[in-house]
């Protein structure tokens, strides 16, 4: 497996915030350096710890557009999903990134499997309270309600529920649980057991699940609260690598 | 009628036994075996719900007994004050926490006898005191432990009484 072999990166939840610009600057290294490499960088949601909407003119925001539309112009697809925490993120801010906006779940050929992407919110069935929120927070209506108000009042909401998650902590406070395995297994026989990729639980590992008598690998991607790290796959299978 | 009593106010609620019979049933069952007493508002998001009865101050949780069948699937809708139960994702597991409506929330509404689409069973109306429901979804919230959007000062409901 060398550096040229055709190849696709997958990262999510960077969590990307003011706080922690050594984690940012990994993430300029990584698409600088690393991601240049490949012919595709899919983003599997909560690249950023907030996102107020896309008319957010927070410098960290541009710098990431940056980056990205610079890797996107050297010639590798750059594909955008949305997470939990950057439910409101949208086409206009895509389309800064070079990025394309991509779908919850995504089905794709992979290098010759088929790969099924999500961000891994929706597999936490055991968390009643969250997917009760996550309705909430996907509908449409209230997106749109939520955004009509001023920036400086969703900013200010955001920075409260900043403030909320980190007077607990952060990575404890949410108490992420993990996927149930009943959601896991309905997931991939809907889609015809493909292997899976997402985030979200911030367990980084590689399962193997066998559903109706199909072997299904489902890996799961890092945070990068305390260091980066990206999924690389290519026709002969997937490889978790650290920055 | 149900009466909710708090520090902010008495929330007086209409219940739907015609729509709902097994869920009113085992809601004025907690009433009157005084579960919800001294339990607390501890799930707070303005322009969502406010969600309780089933903590205590302190976040320790009450028993309950075996949940009831969603009756969701009755045509009424989580509209603004109507009073709803809550349950785990498992689509008839509501047992003793309910929650009122702040918002008219379509998306909780039944859509289909799936888990995806089973929705969460309206069994009531808020008929008096809407203006105390909107100081409760107002008051300010933090984590407390593991959960999240708690109110900071409890909100507890000193007394349930049917009426």
């Amino acid at each position: 497996m060398s550096a040229n072999t055709p190849h696709t990166l997958f990262v999510s939840d960077l969590h990307l915030a003011a706080e922690r610009p050594q984690i940012t600057a990994q993430f300029r290294h990584f698409t600088g350096s690393i991601a240049p490499q490949a012919q595709a960088l899919y983003i599997l949601g909560d690249l950023f710890e907030y996102w107020a909407g896309d008319d957010d003119t927070d410098p960290l925001g541009a710098e990431v557009a940056a980056a990205l539309a610079t890797l996107a112009a050297a010639g590798t697809r750059v594909y955008l999903m949305q997470g939990n925490r950057d439910v409101l993120m949208g086409a206009a801010f895509a389309a800064r990134c070079g990025a394309e906006p991509i779908t919850d779940p995504l089905l794709l050929d992979l290098h010759g499997t088929r790969t099924l992407l999500t961000h891994g919110d929706a597999l936490c069935t055991g968390d009643a309270d969250y997917q009760q929120f996550r309705a909430y927070a996907r509908d449409p209506g209230n997106q749109a309600k939520f955004l009509a108000q001023p920036l400086a009042a969703r900013r200010e909401q955001m920075l409260g529920m900043r403030a909320q998650s980190e007077a607990s902590k952060q990575q404890k406070a949410e108490a992420i649980m993990d996927v149930t395995p009943e959601a896991v297994e309905s997931l991939l026989r809907e889609h015809r057991y493909p292997r899976l990729i997402h985030g979200h639980t911030h367990r980084p590992a590689r399962h193997n699940h066998t559903v109706d008598g199909h072997a299904c690998e489902r890996w799961v991607l890092n945070e990068w609260y305390q260091r980066g790290g990206y999924l690389r796959c290519d026709a002969a299978g997937c490889t978790a690598v650290m920055l | 009628m149900i009466k909710l009593h708090t520090k902010h106010g008495v929330i007086s609620i209409e219940l739907d036994a015609a729509k709902a019979p097994d869920t009113v049933a085992n809601f004025i069952q907690y009433v009157n075996d005084g579960h919800y007493t001294n339990t607390i508002f501890h799930r707070v998001i303005d322009g969502f719900m406010i969600q309780g009865g089933g903590f205590e101050p302190g976040m320790k949780q009450k028993p309950t007994r075996v949940p009831v069948q969603n009756e969701a699937n009755n045509g009424l809708k989580n509209d603004i004050y109507t009073i709803a139960m809550a349950r785990t994702s498992a689509p008839h597991s509501a047992s003793a926490q309910f929650f009122i409506n702040v918002s008219n929330n379509d998306f909780l509404n039944h859509t289909s006898p799936t888990p995806q689409g089973w929705g969460y069973c309206v069994f009531g109306k808020v008929v008096d005191g809407t203006d105390v429901v909107d100081k409760i979804r107002k008051v300010k919230t933090g984590s407390k432990g593991m959960h999240q959007d708690v109110p900071v000062e409890d909100v507890v409901i000193e007394k349930a009484e049917v009426v």
